[in-house]
């Protein structure tokens, strides 16, 4: 058994050593550095993937169901939907009224237009038709002002309500209640402001801090309604009950629709865990890209600092001979060597990490919002310090094998 | 009884070539006694004193040290006899150059594990004994090659062993700090070590009271020298 005394010599022989050769270790480590970086963006990518993504579905809310014409997510299948027909705002009053279990049936429909208020514009802004029932199926409600209620819907007023970021962007410090603003060529006076929901649409999905509600007739008043394609957001009475809701959901389409048995259904039921499917595709790639990288970089640092270890042990002969002639084990030696790799491994995962913080500021400004956490950094660090062991070992072995004459002799 | 060989054979593999450096060398040595190896270069004699040191072991034969055959030991068990019963002192004196006196000194005792405070009072005692207590601090590089050897020593005798072999010590000092050096070994022998020296040299061969001689990886001649300095102590003996 290795004595304390005899580790804490290792550990302070290795430090001398580093200290001598600090150019030469700050090379060998470069491809730790790239790996350690790699894998801690990596990761705190993911995180804050994972983060933005449940935040953006947490919206759409986990009780609630899609009618659309095509899946959410269908991998270049379209052909098969093309010939569907579209959703239209009759059907949805049809499954309001045949399916009595949903808590509510709302019709949506989007178009992208310019904004414009006095001569601030900004182009290819989501707009959505909705009706009163908007907040009742999703998660958002107004910070200040109103919801669209449904005299607004009945009676098509030109009025909107507006995403926290539209009212930031357009309107800046003044207070947009019962402004005029302009959506595409018409008028619509603001009535509300919803309240941040966050979530930027990563994958192409909604950022509803960017949308605008107006009431859906005034939708099809304002940008036509004829051949327009609607989604119909249905609310099942819970969570629990979403499976049998859904049942019952496809059955009504099917009659509204009137196909017989035998045909397909020529519509399609979206969900939430529809999303979570594509997102964890999106996030294993991802991820795979980020552990290529990682691993690479990794393999290509511990063969460089194996072989500075090499480097190390020769140069080091003679000392390793003048130790074991007065008493120091093979397993004192391999500690001694072990140490100096896994140091030098540990202080380059220690920059990397450092730099990871810069490489995740720079992330968190501009892509998305992310943050490296504690159990990031030992799991980079821990990394750091196995490769440093993996590649010190043989070099480690064979200067722990050396015999101490042939050694003592070496020049 | 110090320590035995018993027909000691060493032969070295050079290039398929076997090359016979001890060619069947037995020697009996008691405690406290003080012997010089001389012999012309070639003859085995630092093959000899690797053996004894448990640098090496022999290709065939026996070896007792203080009764326990040493001769088939592995690695590390030869590691730890180095370490605890064995005090080798090198011609080239083989300090560790970015370590301190004080630190070269301590390193045997941390091998064997001892605690520090321990090893400070042994390490300052061993220095103070070659007369290096000033230059603790000291690298390697800042001292002279006289004093280099005396921290040697005092790494040698630090672990209290039972022999203190030197393979040439005064092979690269002149022959003042020789005798100087001389010195310390008289004193350590006095102290009752078993010192067993290398050497060329009549005048450092003279220090000690028995003379083995080799020729050709074998014993030529071995006899107590009546007439040298050290005549009375051997009486004693
Ligand atoms: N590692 C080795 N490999 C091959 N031959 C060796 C090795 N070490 C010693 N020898 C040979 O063994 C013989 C004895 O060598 P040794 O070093 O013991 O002689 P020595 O008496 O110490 O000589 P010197 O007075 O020059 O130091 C020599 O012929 C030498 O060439
Ligand atoms: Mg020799």
């Amino acid at each position: 058994m290795q004595s304390f005394s005899d580790t804490i010599e290792s550990l302070k022989i290795a430090l001398q050593a580093i200290k001598a050769n600090k150019a030469r270790g700050l090379l060998t480590t470069l491809g730790i550095i790239i790996g350690i970086v790699a894998v801690v963006t990596t990761m705190t990518a993911a995180n804050g993937l994972e983060n933005s993504f449940k935040e953006s579905i947490s919206v759409l809310g986990s009780d609630v169901l899609y009618v659309s014409r095509t899946p959410w997510v269908h991998s270049g299948r379209w052909f098969e939907f093309r010939n569907r027909q579209n959703l239209t705002l009759k059907e949805a009053d049809k499954l309001k009224i045949q399916l009595k279990k949903a808590v509510a049936v709302n019709p949506l429909t989007e178009t992208r237009r310019s904004i414009k208020y006095r001569s601030r514009v900004i182009d290819d802004v989501s707009i959505v038709g909705t009706t009163d029932k908007h907040i009742v199926v999703s998660s958002g409600v107004p910070d200040y002002g109103r919801f669209l209620n449904h005299y607004d819907v009945e009676y098509k007023h030109f009025v909107c309500v507006i995403g926290s970021e539209v009212k930031k962007r357009l309107f800046e410090t003044v207070d947009p209640i019962n402004k005029k603003m302009k959506v595409g060529r018409y008028d619509f006076r603001v009535v509300g402001v919803m309240e941040q929901q966050g979530g930027a649409g990563m994958f192409g999905g909604p950022n509803f801090d960017m949308q605008i509600y107006i009431p859906i007739t005034s939708f099809m008043k304002a940008f036509g309604g004829r051949d327009r394609d609607f989604d119909f957001v249905v609310k099942a009475p819970s969570t629990e009950a979403l499976p049998d809701f859904e049942y019952e959901l496809v059955g009504e389409m099917r009659k509204i629709r009137k196909l017989k048995p035998t045909d397909k259904d020529d519509f399609s039921i979206n969900q939430m865990s529809t999303l979570v499917a594509a997102y964890n595709n999106v996030m294993g790639v991802v991820v795979m890209i980020g552990l290529l990288i990682t691993g690479v970089s990794l393999f290509v640092g511990g063969i460089g600092v194996m072989n500075i270890m090499f480097v190390s042990v020769t140069e080091r002969t003679r000392e390793i001979g003048i130790r074991k002639a007065i008493g120091a084990k093979r397993r004192t030696i391999l500690t001694q060597f072990l140490f100096e790799s896994s140091v030098i491994c540990l202080l380059g995962g220690l920059a990397g990490v450092i730099l990871s913080f810069g490489v995740t500021a720079l992330i968190n400004s501009t892509v998305m919002p992310a943050s490296i956490s504690i159990p990031i950094v030992i799991v980079a660090l821990a990394i750091s310090v196995l490769v440093g062991v993996f590649s010190g070992i043989i070099p480690a072995y064979r200067a722990s094998r050396l015999n101490p004459i042939e050694a003592l002799r070496y020049e | 009884m110090a320590f035995e060989i018993d027909n000691i054979f060493k032969t070295y593999q050079m290039g398929g070539v076997e090359v016979p450096a001890l060619r069947g060398v037995s020697l009996k040595v008691d405690k406290n006694e003080y012997i010089a190896i001389m012999g012309p270069s070639g003859s085995g004699k630092s093959t000899l004193m690797n053996i004894i040191g448990c640098l090496d072991i022999p290709t065939s034969g026996h070896y007792f040290l203080e009764g326990e055959d040493v001769s088939t030991l592995k690695d590390d068990q030869l590691a730890v006899i180095r370490n605890k019963r064995i005090g080798f002192v090198f011609q080239t004196f083989n300090l560790i150059p970015r370590s301190n006196i004080f630190h070269n000194v301590e390193l045997p005792l941390i091998y064997s594990g001892l605690p520090a405070s321990r090893r400070r009072k042994l390490a300052e005692e061993a220095i103070e004994k070659v007369g290096l207590s000033d230059r603790i601090k000291h690298k390697p590089n800042e001292l002279s090659g006289g004093q280099r050897q005396r921290v040697a020593i005092a790494r040698a005798l630090v672990n209290n062993p039972s022999i203190i072999l030197a393979d040439e010590p005064t092979g690269n000092l002149d022959s003042a700090t020789g005798e100087e050096i001389m010195g310390i070994f008289d004193q350590l022998h006095k102290a009752g070590n078993t010192i067993i020296l290398v050497t060329h040299e009549h005048d450092i061969a003279e220090h000690a009271h028995r003379v083995v001689k080799l020729k050709d990886g074998l014993v030529e001649s071995d006899e107590i020298v009546r007439n040298g300095r050290y005549a009375e102590a051997l009486q004693d003996a």
